[in-house]
């Protein structure tokens, strides 16, 4: 199907970013992934995404991007549908293993690949490479071949070939998993600093309050909470009742905790 | 894991200077000239230019007797019986084997052709980015599910080589060795091998969702050519004629014996 | 049993890219016939990499070992991809490795990848076979353990069977030897008998395998 520019409307910024009502999803070998699941995304705002695995965290993700159909309910981005299928540059998902996202054999291919599709000549394309290589700090990296990256690098990449694209909205699906702590640390103020809408989901809960705005919490394909990044997080009950827990930074540092549990060990 | 002919791809000679497109139809054009010939007093210009043209690339030799170790090994313990059973003119007797002229004339012919034929081959992949080959292949008509398929297997085998390697170790590490040819033995690698395609199919579903997402199937402009040089053209030019004339000068001197 | 650079004659080459560009040809039209060839692409060409990567397990053979071809297995899996990815592998092979050999590229792909086309069909009558209704699948339209098997066998060893053929076949038609047409006929079914041992082999591995496809991944088999 032929990619057409869209029009470019102003933006609004009444207008929410991303507007998911009644959501409702089942894989054909998994019932009810989403269950009637209904969220809105202002335009600047970073959300995280936090639930215990299999809650349809990325489900939800390849939903919003069109990749899958859902069962019922509606999804629009920027106030315009989602129509599943359809090429929307305006949206861009970094997914988790970058291995899975950098299919070409040359970085500069592969961050050129998403612009090449949007039918730009050739100089843009070239330049939004640079631009976008730089913005993620991976310059340097443009004539490799990904196999020789490091995973750190890799996941630097993987975002520049998203950025390249310039979307208004970016969904990252557990960014940090397998980083070191430089690499972690890079991707944090990376983040801190992009200007995108962003949607975050990830078990590594001190990121998320590091990096957002509003934290909403999924269970068994349904939003059981939402709302400020500590008040949610800091609910230890709440927590636990869906397979999580509470972030260490946010333990009171008044009694002693930091004991090992002593086991009996034989040798 | 060497997988590629890349190492010496950063050289500069003239060979690396040649625009892979012209490279690729002037390279194949001599190799199949080269393929051609069957009259052994071809073989001297052959091996000769084979030889210069490889000086010329400034690739190291030891690349080359690298290269060619073990496949010329196993070419050789094949063509040794060519002296044995080819032709009937009988040089010497050993006990109850006939040594025959023609057989040792195939021999020769054989084995240069197999070096000349690779060394250019060699030639040909060693002085350019594997990757600028395929997109030369690509802007001479390769059609896009083949020019796809090759840089998505070429950017994945990587990677699935290192996934065998772990589960390899693994395995090793607990304890099983590959010793002999059983039930059990070829049930677990039936396994590893199940494994590596299983994990593979899972991952190209990802890969194809990313793909999606970042506009695959969409009609794209094409690339720009490459502003092909005078010398690009020139050099083409020239194997072409080499190629011809060598295949000129097989059918000339086939038909004087003929 | 790649045959490599040098041996043939250019009349044999040719013959073998002409008859490799006629089978690409058609399986490229039957792939661009489905509703999204490119679909199916990502799939083909991670699985090419993997049978290319499985076929350097080594197979113990005391008091050495072998690597197995298994382009029947490649056949049942990957359907009408199944020549391209052949083609694809030997041409790394031969670039790579110096395995095999860019003039005999046609050749070796025709005599690999033709047989692993016809183990796809053979596949495909397991399937027909195996459908609800049928003795010889279950009542959900699953073909049982045992004709999996049976077909995974045939197809592995036919694969290498008919390749091992084609490839002695052309060998010994090719080099002028000074035996007559009926010794020629008796070597080349000689060397062929000799690959017997390594057809059972390749036909157990692939049957191991299908069987381990269909109870982890039957998609892989077309179930």
């Amino acid at each position: 199907m032929e990619y057409q520019p869209q029009q470019v409307k102003p933006t609004n910024p009444d207008d929410p970013a991303l507007s998911v009502s009644d959501l409702t999803f089942s894989y054909p070998d998994k019932d009810d992934v989403l269950r009637r699941l209904s969220l809105e995304v202002r335009p600047g705002e970073r959300v995280g995404l936090i639930g215990p695995n299999g809650a349809g965290k990325t489900t939800l993700f390849l939903l919003v991007c069109g990749v899958l159909k859902p069962d019922a309910g509606e999804i629009r981005l920027f106030e315009q549908p989602v129509a599943p299928g359809k090429f929307r540059p305006d949206i861009g998902m970094v997914f988790q293993n970058p291995d899975d996202q950098l299919f070409c054999p040359s970085v500069r291919d592969d961050v050129a690949f998403g612009p090449a599709n949007m039918g730009l000549p050739r100089a843009e394309v070239e330049a939004r490479v640079r631009e976008a290589l730089s913005t993620a700090g991976a310059l340097e990296l443009a004539d490799r071949p990904p196999h020789h990256l490091s995973g750190g690098e890799k996941r630097m990449v993987s975002i520049a070939g998203v950025l390249a694209m310039r979307p208004r909205l970016v969904v990252y699906d557990e960014p940090s998993a397998s980083l070191d702590i430089h690499s972690r640390r890079r991707l944090i103020r990376f983040l801190q600093a992009s200007q995108e809408t962003i949607l975050i989901a990830s078990h590594d809960l001190e990121l998320i309050l590091e990096v957002c705005d509003r934290v909403v919490l999924i269970d068994e394909g349904r939003i059981v909470a939402k709302g400020d990044p500590t008040e949610i997080m800091d609910d230890v009950e709440l927590m636990e009742a869906h397979g999580l827990e509470r972030p260490h930074s946010l333990a009171p540092h008044v009694e002693p905790h930091h004991e090992r549990p002593r086991v009996a060990r034989h040798f | 894991m060497k997988l590629g002919l890349d190492e010496y791809g950063h050289l500069d000679s003239l060979l690396h200077q040649w625009e892979p497109k012209y490279k690729l139809v002037g390279l194949m054009g001599l190799i199949l000239a080269f393929s051609f010939v069957q009259d052994p007093r071809l073989l001297p210009a052959m091996l000769a230019i084979t030889l210069a043209l490889y000086a010329l690339s400034r690739l190291p030799l030891s690349f080359l007797i690298a290269r060619l170790r073990y496949p010329g090994f196993f070419l050789l313990m094949v063509a040794i019986l060519l002296p044995f059973l080819s032709g009937s003119t009988v040089l010497l007797r050993i006990g109850p084997l006939a040594v025959r002229q023609e057989g040792c004339l195939d021999l020769l012919l054989v084995a240069s052709k197999f070096v000349s034929i690779l060394t250019l081959s060699l030639i040909l992949f060693g002085t350019a980015p594997f990757l600028d080959i395929i997109k030369a292949m690509r802007s001479l008509g390769l059609p896009f599910v083949l020019a796809d398929m090759t840089l998505l297997t070429y950017r994945y085998i990587y990677e699935i080589g290192d996934d065998l390697e772990r589960m390899q170790t693994a395995m090793g590490l607990r304890g099983f060795q590959a010793r002999y040819l059983g039930g059990r033995v070829l049930r677990v690698l039936a396994s590893l091998a199940g494994s590596v395609l299983v994990r593979s199919y899972e991952r190209s579903e990802r890969v194809y969702k990313a793909m999606v997402l970042r506009g695959y199937g969409q009609p794209t402009r094409p690339s720009a050519e490459p502003r092909s040089r005078f010398g690009d053209l020139a050099w083409l030019f020239a194997f072409l004629l080499l190629a011809a004339g060598f295949i000129a000068a097989e059918i000339v001197l086939r038909q004087g014996q003929g | 049993m790649h045959i490599p650079d040098g041996i043939l004659p250019a009349a044999v080459c040719f013959g073998g890219y002409a008859t490799t560009g006629a089978i690409t040809w058609y399986s490229l039209r039957k792939i661009n016939q489905k509703d999204d060839p490119r679909e199916g692409i990502p799939k083909a060409s991670l699985l090419t990499a993997a049978f290319f990567v499985a076929s350097w397990i080594h197979i113990p053979i005391p008091p050495s070992s072998v690597h197995l071809v298994l382009n029947g297995l490649l056949g049942v899996v990957l359907g009408y991809y199944a020549f391209p990815a052949i083609l694809i592998g030997l041409f790394f092979q031969a670039v790579m490795f110096q395995h095999g050999g860019l003039t005999t590229l046609g050749v070796n792909a025709t005599m690999m990848g033709m047989p692993a086309l016809l183990a796809y069909y053979l596949f495909r009558l397991r399937t027909v076979l195996g459908r609800k209704g049928n003795r010889l699948g279950d009542r959900k339209g699953r073909p049982y353990q045992a004709l999996t098997g049976a077909f995974g066998f045939l197809a592995g060893a036919g694969g290498l069977g008919i390749a091992a053929l084609i490839a002695v076949a052309l060998l010994i038609t090719t080099i002028p030897t000074y035996l007559d047409v009926e010794a020629e006929r008796a070597s080349i079914y000689a060397l062929t008998l000799a690959h017997v041992p390594l057809m059972v082999i390749e036909g157990t591995f692939t049957a191991l395998v299908v069987l381990f496809l269909q109870r982890v991944s039957p998609e892989l088999l077309g179930d």
